[in-house]
Parts: structure tokens; sequence; C-alpha cells
């Protein structure tokens, strides 16, 4: 299929057959594994803690060929891309809606997509929810209320949680919990990521998966959280529960927790 | 139900013959859904009021839709022991605020922290609450049904619930076409419900309409508004929608601090949504907590008893002064605003009740 594909850009035609690609989470703590069962984990600072939820959304997910530095390069400046809608030959949006990665849910830990790229050497992500689905009233599917990454009183999706006990953390039970969002500047707390992958495709680098689909293996690191950019202490900070400076900076953070694994 | 259908339709119309002549439009359409077709229904739109905010692509109103979200808000399956509906707190003849209470009670002996508005005009809002912290109707419903003051429940808990019982079953079918029941289904019924909640059959607005005419201390103290309150009270929702700062000093129990929980700005400090003054002679207690028991307190307020900071509203620097003998012609215009027909309305009352208000004021 690949070669099929690959003789089709030759001909410069557009390639009828799409490629499945699927994409994997695997979150850890730093070299351990995460686990919710009551692990002790420890931080930069030596802060010992353990974690009962890690979940967090991931949406308008695109992959780029390689050949596309101009959509790359926007990282940072702000968000989704709504009015991004030359594809262009190099990239490709390969899934528009929120989707949740749950650490307590299996299989929600895997993206089954597709991809006309026939190449794929960058991947993008927004870890959030878009503005649109912040103002538009009640969502469905991953975006429903009811899994409670939504803040009732003050209206807004919860981007990512962490939460965990700890005995740094002075709050009542030691409970920390770290819930991340807001969508109005100065608050906007969306966190465009993106990745390069490995060497080409089937160059022994890169995972080609059992049916022929490629499969991209993303990790997240948990303790990036508390100092991927500056440090967050949960001794000083044990409860982030709106959108402001401190979910600015703990988004800050964990937008350096995500690393493609061979 | 199909007779139940006509005869609501029957009451909604005469309901509103006063208002709009009896062209209530979308209103006048027969009761009987064509095999299985919910019946579309317009929201009346009073004349010379603006295109509503709500967005009625999303969420087309039915006949159906209506009825379903009306038997949502008297629900008390909604909380999590089936003491609480949404009309515990929203009575109908106290314009759905609740009725001589300062603060609403929730589940388990708790009360809320703010006094609950009158609902009323829905449509033509954008933003819900006192602070402003909700920014859709659908998503209202979700704070009152999970806050553990008020109905203690989990949205998961309130579906399941519904969904094992056939009669919702059957109107979630009607208005949406399949049996499932989801929050988005739920929300959007209910929203139904409290869009048609249309309050602009007062005294005022007959005389606006060249219907009726005020007495004479009705207006002068409709002159006195237009020069002292309009300003934040703006018609013809009498509010203008922004949050103020009306020097309401902080009540240390409460700790409520306003549009600054949900801005984190300082400058929003103990600043509440203008809310609407339609209806008010029955709205009492007044203000975000209810702490004014009467009119004469909210004047009182006004004249004396402000606390004027820096953050105080700049057109309230000064307070806001008043003779006796306005309070009085205001009182007058204020007991204009109260629309009886609203309060009485049995197309928002629960299936087959007969409402009897403890406040019946026709002009
Ligand atoms: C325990 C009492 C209580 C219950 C039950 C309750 N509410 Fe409320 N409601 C309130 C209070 C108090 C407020 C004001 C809250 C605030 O501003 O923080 C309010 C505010 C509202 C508002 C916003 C009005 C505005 O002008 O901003 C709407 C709409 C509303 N409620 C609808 C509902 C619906 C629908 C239900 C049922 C699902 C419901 N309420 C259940 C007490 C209650
Ligand atoms: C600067 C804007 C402003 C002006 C001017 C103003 N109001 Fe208000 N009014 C408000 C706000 C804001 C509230 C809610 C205050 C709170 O509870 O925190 C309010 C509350 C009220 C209430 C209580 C209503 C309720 O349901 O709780 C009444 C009654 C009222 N105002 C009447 C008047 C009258 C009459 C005038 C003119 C004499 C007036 N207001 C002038 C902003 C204003």
């Amino acid at each position: 299929m690949v070669c099929v594909s690959g003789l089709v850009l030759v001909l410069g035609l557009k390639p009828s057959v799409r490629h499945p690609l699927m994409i994997r989470f695997r979150n850890c703590v730093g070299n351990r594994p995460l686990a919710l069962t009551g692990e002790l984990y420890s931080n930069s600072f030596g802060e010992s803690f353990s974690v009962q939820q890690f979940k967090y959304y991931v949406s308008a997910v695109r992959v780029g060929d390689g050949g596309d530095r101009g959509w790359a390069g926007e990282e940072g400046s702000e968000g989704v891309d709504r009015g991004h809608t030359d594809e262009g030959e190099g990239s490709e949006v390969i899934l528009k809606e929120a989707h949740l990665v749950d650490e307590g849910d299996s299989s929600s830990l895997v993206l089954h997509l597709s991809t006309d790229l026939a190449d794929v050497r960058t991947i993008s992500f927004v870890v959030g929810v878009d503005s649109l689905a912040n103002t538009g009233g009640v969502q469905g599917g991953d975006l429903d209320p009811m899994l409670g990454m939504f803040w009732t009183w003050n209206t807004g999706y919860i981007y990512a949680r962490l939460e965990g006990e700890s005995d740094s953390a002075h709050s009542p039970a030691h409970r920390f919990t770290w819930d991340i969002g807001g969508y109005k500047d100065p608050s906007n707390a969306l966190r465009t990521v993106t990745l390069a992958l490995g060497g080409a495709r089937g160059d022994g680098a890169r995972d080609d998966g059992a049916m022929g689909g490629e499969v991209i293996w993303i990790t997240a690191d948990v303790l990036k959280w508390f100092d991927g950019k500056s440090p967050v202490h949960l001794a000083g900070s044990p409860i982030c529960h709106q959108p402001g400076a401190l979910a600015m900076r703990i988004a800050d953070n964990y937008s350096t927790m995500f690393s493609v694994t061979p | 139900m199909k007779s139940f259908l006509t005869i609501g339709c029957l009451l909604m119309v005469v309901a509103w013959m006063g208002a709009e002549g009896g062209t209530v439009p979308g209103l006048s359409v027969a009761g009987m859904s064509v095999a299985g077709k919910p019946v579309p229904m317009k929201l009346p739109v009073p004349a010379g009021w603006p295109a509503p905010q709500y967005d009625f692509k999303k969420n087309p109103l039915t006949k159906e839709g209506f009825l379903l979200g009306r038997k949502l808000f008297y629900e008390t399956a909604l909380s999590r022991d089936s003491t609480i509906s949404c009309a515990s707190c929203h009575q109908q003849f106290g314009a759905f605020a609740t009725y001589e209470h300062p603060l609403s009670h929730g589940i388990d002996n708790t009360l809320t922290t703010r006094n609950a508005p009158a609902l009323e005009n829905l449509a033509w809002q954008k933003e819900f609450m006192w602070d402003g912290g909700i920014n859709h109707l659908d998503l209202q419903p979700l704070a009152p049904l999970t806050a553990v003051n008020e109905m203690g429940e989990t949205v998961a808990g309130v579906l399941h619930r519904l969904q094992r019982d056939t009669a919702y079953v059957r109107m979630f079918r009607e208005v949406f076409g399949d049996t499932a029941i989801n929050t988005q289904r739920m929300d959007r019924a209910l929203s139904q419900y409290l869009v048609m909640l249309v309050s602009a059959d007062s005294k005022y607005d007959r005389v606006m309409q060249g219907k009726d005419s005020f007495l004479l201390p009705e207006r002068l103290g409709y002159a006195i508004f237009q020069q002292k309150c309009n300003s934040c009270h703006r018609e013809p929702f009498f509010t203008d929608f922004s949050y103020r700062n009306t020097g309401m000093p902080l009540d240390n129990t409460l700790n409520d601090f306003g549009r600054m929980r949900i801005t984190g700005d300082r400058r929003d400090s103990l600043k509440f949504k203008v809310p609407s003054l339609r209806n008010v002679a029955i709205t009492h207690p007044y203000g975000h907590d209810g702490r004014f028991f009467s009119l004469l307190n909210v004047f009182e307020h006004y004249r004396k008893n402000m606390v004027v900071t820096p953050l105080t509203d700049s057109i309230l620097q000064h307070r806001l002064p008043l003779s006796n003998f306005e309070i009085g012609q205001l009182t007058a215009f204020l007991n204009t605003l109260t629309d009886t027909a609203f309060l009485k309305n049995p197309l928002f009352a629960p299936e087959g009740y007969v409402i009897t208000p403890v406040f019946v004021h026709r002009h």
C-alpha cells in the first residue's frame, strides 16, 4: 500500500487511499510508568506525591510531511488556528474535535485516525478545547459536561487535570487538584504542541504497526507539570480551580510534557 | 396528551390575547403533531424589542420540546433525594424567584449563597447568574443540578433516572426523534421552557403601546426613573445587562465578591449584574444576597447607606439622592411593571395545576 500511494504521489495525483495512523498515549512520571493506585513519586523539588486522576484534552491534531515549516512555526501564536483553511500539500488536520485522554480509561489512550500523507514527519495538536466549544452551549461526546472536565459556575472546559495526594500539600486531606483551563484573554490556557517524528517510514526507526498502519507513540511526563518552564510547588499551590495566572503557568509547564518515542 | 396539547394551545392563545391582540406568532398553530414530527413554535417577540440572543438554529422551539422542558423544570427527580425541583426555588407566583426568601433552600438543609433572581426574558440574556459566570442558557441547569447546596446530584445520576422513566423516554423521542437521553438534550429541552418565560404584558407595556395610561404618580415616577435609574435599569428589559458596584458592603459570612470571581480582575470587586426590575413588586427580598427586604430598604441604600469606594460605579459616586416624594412616585411606577398574566399563565405551570397567585394585582 505504501508502494502504491508512493507511485500515485510520483504521478502527481491525490492518493485515493488513506493511510491508517494510530496515536498511542503513554503517561509516565519521569522514567516510571504512571499508575493511579497510590504509588509514590517525587518531583524535582523532592515533594512526594501520588496521582489519582490524570486527564487532558487533545484537539486539532495535525500531521505534516516535514516540508511544512509555515504552520509548524506558528507554535505559541494562539491556540487553534481556525482561519487556516489552505491545507497545503504538506499538512493535514486529521482530528478536529477534542479527544479526552484519561489515564483511568485505557481505551482513551488510543486514537485510530488516517491521513492522506504518505510520510508523516511532524505532529501537532492543541492541549485543550477551542473557544467555540467553550461558548456554544452543551456539547456531546468527549465534551459532555457530564464527564466533569467542565466548570459549571464559570463556564469553560477544564483542559487538563492532575489530582492526587501529597504530604507537601497543606490543603484538606493533603489533596492537591490542578484543574487547568481558560479560553478568554489574558487567561487563555490553550497550548499548541508540535513534535518531530524520527526517521522516514520503514527505515526501522519507526513502528509501522501490525496492519501496515503507522503508530505514533506520544509520551506525556507528569513531572513536567511542576517545572516544564517555571517551578510550581505543591507546597505553595496545591489548588488550581479557575483560569488565571497559576493556570497559565501550569499550562506552560505541561505544554513541554510531550515527546514522541520510537 | 393530544387533547392536552390542544387545550394548552388554546390557553396559551387566550393568555397572550391581551398582549398581542390575539396574534401570537407561532402559537396559533393547532396542537396536532403530524406523524412523529414535533410541532414548531415561535418565541413571542414583543413589539419594539431587539432580536433574541438565544441561538434557535441549534435548538428549534417545538411544542413537544417546551412541554418536556416544563416537565423537567417541575421534576423533583433532578435532585439527589427527589425533594427539590427547579420550581422549588423558581416559583411562578414570585416571577420565578424564590418568594419572600433572601436565600433559597437546597438539599439537606443547605442554603444558597445568593438570592434567586426572577426568570424572565431569558432569551435576550447573554450571560447568567449574578456574576455572569455562565455564558449560555443551556449550561445554566448544570450549576444547580450539581451544586451541593442546591440539588446535590450528578448529571450522570439524573440522566440515569430519566432513562428509566418510560414517560421521559417517550417524550425525548417525540422531541428529538430517538430515545437517547443525554446532557445536551436535557438542557436544550429545559431551555425551550425557559426562553418562553416572556414577561411583556405589564401596565407599563400597555401604556407604551398606547393601550392604557399612567395615573399621575406613575407618570411622575416614570419621569424620575428615566432620569435616575434608566442608565442601568434600561428599558425595555429594565437592565442593560452590565455588572456594577452599587456600594453594597461585603457580607463577611458570604464573602461574595461577585464579578471578580469570574474575571479575576480586582476592579470587578463587588460588581453584580444589574437585575431587571420587571415584576419587581413581587420579587422581594432584593439584592444579590437578598439583604433588602423591601423597596424602601433599596431606596434607603441608594440615598443614604451606600458605602462609596473608588470602585463604586461612577454614576453613584455621590450616592443617589432621592426625596421622600420621589420615592413615593418611583414606587408607584415600579408597581406598573407587574405582569399578572405572566404570573398566572397556565402554560408555565405544571400540567394540571391551577395557579392562585399570592399577589394578584390588575391595574
Ligand atoms: C436551591 C435553589 C435553586 C434551584 C433548585 C435552582 N435554582 Fe436557578 N437559581 C438559584 C439562585 C440562587 C440563582 C442565582 C445564582 C447566582 O447568581 O449565583 C439561580 C439562577 C438561575 C438562572 C439565571 C438567571 C439570571 O438571570 O441570571 C437560571 C436561568 C436558573 N437559575 C434556572 C434554573 C433551572 C433550570 C433549575 C433546575 C435545573 C434551577 N435554576 C434550579 C436557585 C436555584
Ligand atoms: C449604576 C447603576 C444603577 C443605577 C443608576 C440604579 N441601579 Fe438599581 N441596581 C443596580 C445593580 C447593579 C443592582 C444589583 C445590586 C446587587 O445586588 O449587588 C441594582 C438593584 C436594584 C434593585 C433590587 C432588584 C432585585 O431584584 O434585587 C432595585 C429595586 C433597584 N436597583 C432599583 C433602582 C432604582 C429605582 C433606581 C433609580 C432610583 C436604581 N435602581 C438605579 C444598578 C443601578
